[in-house]
């Protein structure tokens, strides 16, 4: 226990000289300390415990070193799922800026005969607009661009600008009737990660690492990787705030990967330092952190701990992941030339099939510029011609390895766009705003019902007609297809059982699961 | 949830036979200390009362029963009791409070407690895992491996998990996993050492549902000795030298559903 008194005089009548514990600290409610005094005295048996296993010549046998172990001890979820999931992993392609759903999934007819005609009155229902069109003289209705045709059994619709999803659309699940609060989108991209539009909540992906945990430890549990962006005009920030544990521990965060030779920087050993002093000096560095976390008992300490075993596991799991000279040629054909150069949106479909090969939980590949307020016809096609054949290849590639069953694959933006032109609408030019009442994703594999589509907008895809889905049923679902009841996979902070799905009442979206 | 096919019935009271099973599952919410809902059940008279929202049980049907409804529920609805991390009720515990609810839910009288026959509609996967969760745990530590429960339904078996060091797991290991593989229902063995002896000990393996050989220099010869895999749903062969003839010596398998074999001869 800290706090033994020291023999030499100590003048202070209220402790013995000792470095102060939380026990000193005043305005430190009574339970707290004793919880923490609690924690404290179980920690001490088993920092003991530990160190005579280790002085019995056991530790090797354990695989780790003893302040790992400890770090282990600090307050873990149950990490067993409710019931038995249907995913192992998820791989989230987030579209971010939002593509329109016009000209990607939410196929039109009617507006064809509707050109430059203002959007009634009726439709929009007196909703307020952006700043960025609601000055606008009018609201011309702005058809898609692009043809679609019926493909697959399923006879889903599909636009021209995916000629290779089109062939595996028998594989998803599109849900047409998405829809969130936020109508920009810094809030609309947190309420898609994080379940709330405010920063500080953990994410998606964080959720899952929490309550799962790792299936290979060598590995992060939860990774994220953005792609090179194929246009250089109106470009959406992104940010850790979208991939953040929140107010979980901060090893549930992502670990983000850069593209190309250094995916994790300074991973490398300087010349000279081999992997027994690598080993050596972290100990070293945990001994000193486990020093301070029996003095002050912050849980950010273990955190550390656990974050340089991390790294020092990847040294070694990276470089291998790396290296895709043990991939066919196939590989090529399906994801296409451009997954040979590091960074693309192909070349990240490709990491993420290897990370989830490897046991990695959650893997979140974002691709921006769908923001396309002006030069809509010609931006998204350069969108879709860099992300169509990748997405395609993923999917077949998880399909023909057998993964596709146990692995979720998610596509999807923000919000969607309007159904008018934002700027001026001419026959092969215009934009597209904002819209969050209702926008397209889907999923595949996992459990969800192949080939079907669920949820239906009205003729100007403006309203939700049938089957509406928020943002967290799509969460309730997702988490439901790993084993969790939304409502139960929780964490307390701030007084209250947080929860991804937040306090409003959250569904799970049984119709699209097989 | 499963529901057990009637075998045969034998008598019982509310005493004998419902109060045990409401005392065990129920008791610590629902008891002398605590009344979450306003609800008691370790009592004919207390059940019979209900809870703060009313009638828990009607007599004469189990169907119409909120306490039976909430029992019998997927164990992941917000309803679903017992709440929390508690494990749902037996199939041979929720025909117990089936039975005496529609007998009439009586207080003393006798009546008829079916009891589960051999056969049961949705068989467990596993054998109750909690007695031996320590022992499998212990021994997947000393071989390298990890066995991790498949859920908190204690008879959804065990993963076995290799993928944080593929290397440990050779076939000495799969031998020296015998005392718990009636618990192992799923094996990722995708890049371990494993060859086709150690399929020797895996085709013992009763209760595996699925098993993924991707990347492991397992043949035909090895696919031989798992067609007594009777449950086996799910074969992953992919970048194995499993051939043609292994490939139809799958075919054997009763339970098999999906076999991969991308980038084999």
């Amino acid at each position: 226990m800290p706090g033994t008194p020291s023999d030499s005089a100590h003048h202070c009548s209220d402790h013995g000289g000792e470095h102060p514990t939380v026990l000193d600290l005043p305005y430190v409610p009574l339970s707290l300390k004793r919880e923490w005094l609690e924690a404290e005295t179980r920690r001490h048996f088993l920092a003991r415990g530990s160190k005579a296993l280790a002085w019995a010549g056991l530790a090797t046998l354990l695989g780790r070193s003893a302040p790992h172990l400890l770090a282990d001890t600090a307050a873990l979820p149950d990490r067993r799922p409710l019931f038995a999931p249907k995913a192992k992993r998820a791989i989230y392609l987030f579209m971010a800026g939002a593509p329109s759903q016009f000209e990607t999934w939410d196929y039109k007819p009617k507006l064809a005969g509707m050109f430059a005609q203002n959007l009634p009155e009726s439709v929009r229902g007196g909703q307020v607009l952006t700043g960025m069109t609601a000055s606008q003289a009018g609201l011309p209705i702005a058809p898609s661009f692009y043809k679609f045709a019926q493909q697959g059994k399923s006879g889903t619709w599909v636009s021209e600008l995916f000629p290779w999803t089109g062939k595996v659309v028998d594989d998803i699940c599109l849900i047409k009737s998405l829809y969130t609060e936020a109508i920009n989108h810094e809030p609309a991209i947190l309420t898609m990660t994080t379940g709330n539009m405010f920063p500080g909540k953990p994410s998606l992906g964080s959720w899952l690492a929490y309550g799962l945990g790792a299936i290979n430890e060598e590995l992060p549990t939860f990774v994220v990787m953005t792609s090179k962006i194929p246009i250089k005009e109106n470009v959406q920030a992104l940010s850790n705030r979208l991939w953040s544990s929140g107010f979980l521990s901060p090893e549930y965060s992502a670990v983000a990967l850069r593209s190309g030779s250094e995916p994790v920087l300074y991973l490398q050993d300087p010349k000279g330092v081999g992997r027994d002093v690598r080993r050596s000096m972290i100990d070293g560095v945990n001994e000193l952190n486990q020093q301070l976390f029996e003095r002050v008992g912050d849980p950010e300490i273990n955190t550390r701990i656990s974050q340089y075993e991390m790294a020092f596991r990847m040294q070694t799991s990276v470089p291998e992941l790396n290296d895709f000279s043990d991939e066919p040629a196939s590989t090529w054909d399906l994801y296409g030339p451009k997954a040979k150069e590091p960074g693309t949106f192909a070349y990240n479909c490709l990491m993420a099939r290897r990370l989830a090969e490897r046991g990695v939980r959650f893997t979140q590949v974002f691709l921006r510029t769908w923001d396309n307020h002006t030069k809509l016809p010609a931006h998204i096609r350069v969108m879709c011609e860099d992300s169509d054949r990748p997405t395609y290849g993923l999917i077949t590639d998880l399909k023909r390895r057998g993964m596709l069953d146990d692995t979720l694959v998610i596509w999807g933006g923000e919000f969607g766009r309007t159904v008018y032109s934002q700027g001026k609408l001419e026959a092969d030019n215009y934009g597209r705003d904002h819209h969050p009442r209702c926008f397209s994703m889907w999923m595949c594999g996992a459990g969800t019902k192949p080939g079907m589509t669920y949820g239906e907008t009205d003729d100007f895809s403006y309203n939700i007609v049938k089957d509406p889905v928020h943002v967290r049923d799509l969460h309730a679902t997702i988490l439901h297809q790993f084993g969790f009841n939304h409502n139960k996979l929780t964490f307390k902070f701030q007084g209250l059982d947080q929860k991804l799905t937040g306090v409003l009442p959250a569904r799970v979206i049984r119709e699209v699961l097989a | 949830m499963a529901s057990a096919s009637r075998g045969w019935a034998e008598p019982g009271t509310f005493a004998d036979s419902v109060a045990p099973v409401l005392e065990h599952n129920c008791s610590k919410c629902h008891g002398a200390t605590k009344q979450k809902a306003g609800l008691r059940l370790d009592s004919n008279a207390a059940v019979l009362r209900g809870s703060d929202d009313g009638q828990v049980v009607k007599p004469g049907d189990a169907g119409g029963s909120e306490l039976f409804r909430r029992i019998t529920l997927p164990p992941a609805d917000d309803d679903f009791m017992p709440s929390g991390d508690r494990p749902p009720l037996s199939p041979a515990e929720i025909l117990v409070l089936e039975s005496w609810i529609a007998a009439g839910a009586p207080s003393t009288a006798a009546f008829e407690v079916a009891r589960p026959g051999l056969a049961v509609v949705e068989p467990p996967a596993a054998p109750d895992y909690r007695p031996r969760l320590a022992e499998a745990t212990a021994l997947a530590r000393t071989l390298g491996v990890r066995l991790v429960p498949r859920s908190r339904v204690p008879t959804d078996g065990l993963v076995l998990r290799t993928a944080s060091a593929p290397a440990n797991c050779d076939d000495e290991v799969l031998a020296k996993l015998a005392p718990i593989a009636d618990l192992i229902v799923e094996a990722e063995l995708a890049r371990t050492r494993v060859t086709d002896r150690g399929m020797e000990a895996v085709g013992r393996w009763a209760n595996l549902v699925s098993i993924d050989l991707t990347h492991t220099a397992v043949t035909s010869d090895g696919i031989a000795r798992l067609t007594t895999l009777a449950r086996l749903e799910s074969l992953n062969l992919t970048s194995t030298k499993v051939d043609s003839r292994g490939l139809a010596l799958v075919r054997k398998l009763p339970a098999l559903r999906e076999v991969w074999a991308f980038g084999t001869p």
